[in-house]
């Protein structure tokens, strides 16, 4: 019912974004959406009105772009939606730890792994690499790789 | 700056380690504080001191070689992540587990949380001052571990749990030997109740203590035992259930204030639960395979995600895996409970006192290997 | 006898202070002792055993250990203190055992001042910790002494305030004077609540749990004793326990009848093992307690003091004078 709803202020929202429903329970979530780097913030503010919060926020590399993928969840049964954020290699997403306090954290960390910036985080000190190191490991650039793909390689 | 400049409260604050040598802060923490006199200012987590790369180490992996790494996260539930590893595998492939299979993996799971609750009210009391039923609880706990040591050859980082089933079938001496715990526990939680619950001393120390209201789990993704003492029943086990969870009857106990004393409560009930649980799995462990027949050896999944997420004794914990084909993972991040957990602190100890802020840290439970990963 | 430099008085208070050392050290390493062995069967373990039958001579090994550790001075830190802390904490303890009554005429002197000795003298160590703790330079060792400095003064009040119901009753500071008026009923039976009240204040006065936050070990480190190595934290650590024994002894002087038997039959035993046999009792009872409850709050420690300890003390005080005077 929450979900329901968010789905149709999502496509309200970002008429355009693609949004794909997984019937298997794979991918753990009900739908997962496409939006823009600017909509961001706005689908999170959605989110936390109707009352989800955020479990994860992780990010992938890929040779052409890199994805944001934020995993909300809330505490009804199986209500988990994906929202996910194609940025280029170069691009400075927009922060949430306003939005959700704990995303400060899981943005510092992203921020360590892949060199992602978040503009309006005002902390993004290292979280788990020491506070002096400039490279970032899970780029697919660093150290030993075993692929490095284009997004729909892997997505289609 | 001259001495006149200085405020008033600048000279009044002084900052404090907490760690990262401690003996109270379970793992290689850091906290610096700011104190004034007693009372806590500000609080900033440090992590990273453990970091040893898990997520890097799990591309460059096939999935059958990431199977140790998974227990090595949060090792006071090596056996809950394990199984939570293969269940994701197993999603990703397709592989169906035979029942028995499902049966076994819950109550080693379920053993593990108790083991892991165990060792928590061992060490939180013992920080609160009280030693002797640390060493109550881990005599409780070298049943636990003989029991799965019979079974899987390890006591606390287990590699027990296979795609599409287990290693080795659990034999008449492991449900006996479950079965004498099980009896055994029954007088146990009156005497910790007795020793510790009921103790004057003990619920001062952690009534009203370290209270977190929902909204503010809400903002940090605070899950498990912490956020179901504020009053939210939220549990993956009912919620997003696997395995056979949907076939056993357990309650899901919850708190009401989310103070310390809650979080305490809460986990004590849950031990109780789980061993309600070993005992229906015990009862209702059918016959047959413990591994799925024809599991290829070098495992060629479809292309694509996906996300498993079980609760292990800290919260709720995932592994999203993404595949490009290949017998190893192209991305294996890992969904921490404690990560969330100690992040709540940020918010939750300035205004207390540093005395609460040992008692405040122990009764979150963090397990930081599993943060650092 | 002349009063003269080799006279009896002379030889007796030498030969009573080479005895009060002696007995000193003994006391500290058998309670060590006890204290773990109690611990250890606590815990359902059996403490050391290893060394000596039934890990007797353990204390003796590890106290040998401690002196030959390197005694490292912290940098910056203040040198003629840090040195000093142990050897002022220690010290004055000692000075207790020359009024204590171990037997009926087993007192190294018995001065008509006895109890104001032994807790005039015993408050040197809160000065000893606060010097200690401040000279680490380390901020952990000073928040245990400022802790332990508060918690010393707040129990300070109930402690002697309990004490003085009894010196009320008995209208003398001697101890063999109290001792021998509980020939027919120990004291604790006609002043229960001010034996009470001096146990927990002397359990809260000797930092030991539930009241040992000045040295918490896993709050603080080990508290205000966490730069000392080798001998200076083992003065400390002696110092502690044979501060317990000389709280227990006080106590089972004022009130369970110091070195005589129940109701004043001695039943063929000499009073000095009737008065070792209450002390180490209660030296037990405080060990006990030690490994069974968790540690209070230091602002519940203060408000216990002040808000509840002391109103008690203070209302046993009057209720027996008005008694003493009226009756």
């Amino acid at each position: 019912m929450k979900v329901k709803e968010l789905e149709a202020i999502m496509l309200e929202k970002f008429p355009d974004a693609p949004l794909s429903r997984d019937e298997t329970g794979m991918t753990g979530a009900l739908w997962s959406i496409i939006v823009p780097i600017s909509g961001i913030r706005d689908a999170t503010k959605a989110f936390w009105s109707a009352g989800f919060f955020l479990e994860s926020i992780t990010a992938l590399d890929f040779e052409d772009t890199f994805e944001l993928v934020y995993h909300f969840n809330c505490y009804e049964p199986k209500s988990r939606l994906v929202v996910r954020v194609l940025c280029g290699h170069d691009q400075v997403p927009p922060s949430i730890c306003d939005i959700f306090r704990g995303a400060g954290w899981l943005e510092r960390e992203v921020h360590d792994f892949f060199g992602i910036s978040f503009s309006g985080n005002t902390d993004m000190r290292p979280l788990l690499l020491p506070e002096d190191a400039d490279y970032h490991p899970l780029r697919k650039t660093f150290g030993k790789v075993s692929a490095y793909h284009k997004r729909e390689e892997i997505y289609g | 700056m001259a001495e006149q400049d200085r405020t008033e409260e600048y000279r009044r604050i002084y900052s404090l380690n907490l760690g990262p040598q401690h003996p109270s802060t379970h793992g290689v923490l850091r906290i610096l504080l700011d104190l004034d006199g007693e009372y806590i200012v500000k609080a900033d987590p440090i992590i990273g001191y453990g970091h040893r790369g898990h997520e890097k180490m799990g591309e460059n992996r096939q999935y059958k070689q990431f199977l140790p790494n998974s227990s090595r996260l949060d090792y006071l539930s090596g056996m809950i992540f394990n199984h939570g590893f293969v269940l994701a595998v197993e999603k990703l492939v397709g592989i169906e587990v035979p029942e028995r299979a499902q049966y076994i993996r819950v109550i080693a799971s379920e053993l593990n949380r108790i083991s892991s609750h165990l060792l928590w009210f061992g060490t939180y009391v013992m920080d609160l001052g009280g030693f002797t039923p640390f060493l109550y609880a881990f005599d409780d706990r070298e049943h636990i571990l003989d029991i799965l040591d019979s079974v899987s050859g390890s006591r606390l980082t287990y590699s027990y749990c296979r795609f599409g089933g287990v290693t080795r079938d659990i034999d008449r001496n492991f449900i006996d030997m479950t079965r004498a715990f099980l009896k055994r526990m029954e007088s146990r939680w009156a005497d910790y109740d007795d020793l510790v619950t009921k103790n004057i001393i003990f619920i001062h120390r952690t009534r009203n203590v370290g209270a977190i209201n929902p909204e503010l789990a809400r903002q940090f993704g605070v899950t498990g035992p912490n956020l179901r003492a504020c009053g939210v029943s939220f549990d993956v086990r009912r919620s997003e259930p696997y395995e056979v969870y949907d076939r056993l009857d357990f309650e899901v106990p919850t708190g009401s204030n989310g103070d310390a004393l809650d979080r305490y409560y809460v986990r004590f009930k849950e031990m109780q639960q789980s061993c309600r649980i070993i005992d229906q799995a015990l009862d209702l462990l059918p016959g047959g395979d413990f591994i799925a027949k024809k599991v290829p050896p070098k495992l060629s999944p479809p292309k694509g995600e996906v996300y498993a997420a079980f609760e292990s004794a800290r919260g709720l914990s995932a592994f999203y895996l993404v595949s490009d084909g290949s017998p190893g993972p192209y991305r294996c991040h890992i969904r921490v409970p404690s990560f969330g957990n100690l992040n709540v602190l940020n918010e939750v100890l300035p205004g207390t006192l540093v005395a609460d802020a040992i008692s405040i840290l122990g009764s979150i439970d963090v397990v930081i290997p599993e943060i650092d990963r | 006898m002349s009063e003269g430099l080799f006279s009896w008085e002379w030889f007796r208070l030498i030969l009573g202070l080479l005895i009060v050392l002696g007995f000193a050290s003994l006391n500290a390493l058998f309670l060590v002792w006890l204290e773990r062995k109690v611990a250890g069967h606590i815990q359902l373990r059996p403490g050391p055993m290893e060394v000596g039958p039934h890990g007797l001579l353990q204390t003796i090994m590890d106290a040998v250990k401690l002196m030959g550790k390197e005694l490292i001075l912290p940098a910056k830190a203040d040198r003629r203190l840090f040195f000093l802390a142990p050897v002022v904490v220690f010290m004055p303890v000692l000075v207790g055992f020359l009024v204590l009554p171990f037997g009926p005429s087993i007192i190294i002197r018995d001065m008509n001042l006895g109890v104001l000795l032994v807790f005039a003298f015993s408050t040197f160590t809160v000065l000893a910790i606060l010097a200690g703790g401040w000279a680490s330079n380390n901020k952990y060792a000073l928040l245990g002494a400022i802790r332990s400095v508060a918690q010393n003064v707040a129990y300070e009040i109930p402690l002697l305030l309990a004490v003085m119901s009894v010196v009320l009753m008995v209208h003398s500071l001697s101890f063999s004077e109290i001792v021998v008026s509980q020939k027919r009923v120990w004291f604790i039976f006609v002043q229960p609540l001010a034996g009470l009240i001096y146990l927990i204040s002397a359990t809260a006065e000797t930092n030991r749990a539930p009241f040992d936050i000045p040295e918490a070990e896993s709050e603080l480190v080990a508290g205000f004793h966490t730069e000392y190595s080798g001998m200076g934290f083992g003065l400390f650590f002696l110092a502690e326990y044979t501060n317990m024994f000389i709280v227990c002894a006080v106590a089972t002087s004022l009130f369970f009848g110091g070195w005589q038997g129940p109701f004043g039959y001695s039943l063929g035993i000499p009073g000095v093992f009737w008065f070792l046999f209450k002390t180490y009792t209660l030296v037990f009872f405080i060990m006990w307690v030690r490994w069974t409850f968790p540690r209070v709050r230091f602002d519940q420690l203060m408000n216990f003091s002040w808000k509840v300890m002391i109103p008690l003390s203070l209302a046993n005080l009057v209720v027996t004078a008005i008694v003493v005077k009226f009756i």
